[in-house]
């Protein structure tokens, strides 16, 4: 059995015209990867955070990689 | 055998700030079209006792144009401190401007594009990643 969850890139545009991008759905540092475009055309990035998700998701790409390694 | 492809039930993982710089004239066309702003012309613009030269942007009430140079995305106006032109005006601009831009970058991607208000006067785009156009 496969689980997909969608994946998406949420810009928020403040009144003032700062953005906010979020990503939701992705594993580990492929959020960072996919939302790379939209960043540095929208402008200058000011800060960044990861969040416990990141962390979470980053670890499960490894624990599925190292059960396929073994089959 | 079981493969989970994705646990993260769609929470956010990545937050990035952004500030916005003004780099593409299509993106500005399409800012003034949607502020139903009158067309941006390219050219050397007076500003008072200076002058600018970009794309000069016609904002409500405001007694000089804006000027955004696309190559070091400055952008030079006179508002003498507000009484030439309101700051919200320039805020407005740009907001559509980063909506706008994004929308391009997205559906040139392939990704197609949600827009929404937000009661705070935000504006949300949620772009499905590998969404048709």
């Amino acid at each position: 059995m496969t689980t997909t969850i969608s994946k998406t890139i949420d810009i928020i545009v403040a009144p003032d015209g700062q953005a906010r991008v979020e990503t939701r759905g992705f594993v580990g540092s492929a959020c960072r990867d996919s939302s790379r475009f939209i960043e540095q055309a929208l402008g200058c990035m000011t800060g960044e955070q990861l969040t416990a998700e990141f962390y979470q998701t980053a670890a499960t790409e490894q624990q599925v990689r190292q059960v396929r390694q073994q089959e | 055998m079981f493969v989970v492809s994705y646990l993260n039930g769609g929470t956010v993982s990545h937050i990035v700030s952004i500030q916005t710089e003004i780099r593409d004239p299509v993106a500005i066309h399409a800012a003034c079209d949607r502020l139903r702003l009158p067309e941006p012309v390219f050219g050397k613009a007076k500003l008072f006792t200076t002058s600018a030269t970009g794309w000069a942007v016609r904002l409500p009430e405001w007694r000089y144009p804006v000027v955004c140079d696309v190559n070091t995305a400055n952008i030079a106006y006179d508002n003498f401190g507000g009484r030439w032109g309101k700051q919200q005006e320039l805020d407005r601009f740009l907001q559509g401007y980063a909506v706008e831009r994004a929308k391009i970058v997205a559906r040139n991607q392939g990704h197609s594009v949600i827009e929404q208000p937000l009661p705070n006067g935000a504006i949300k785009l949620t772009i499905s990643v590998g969404g048709a156009a």
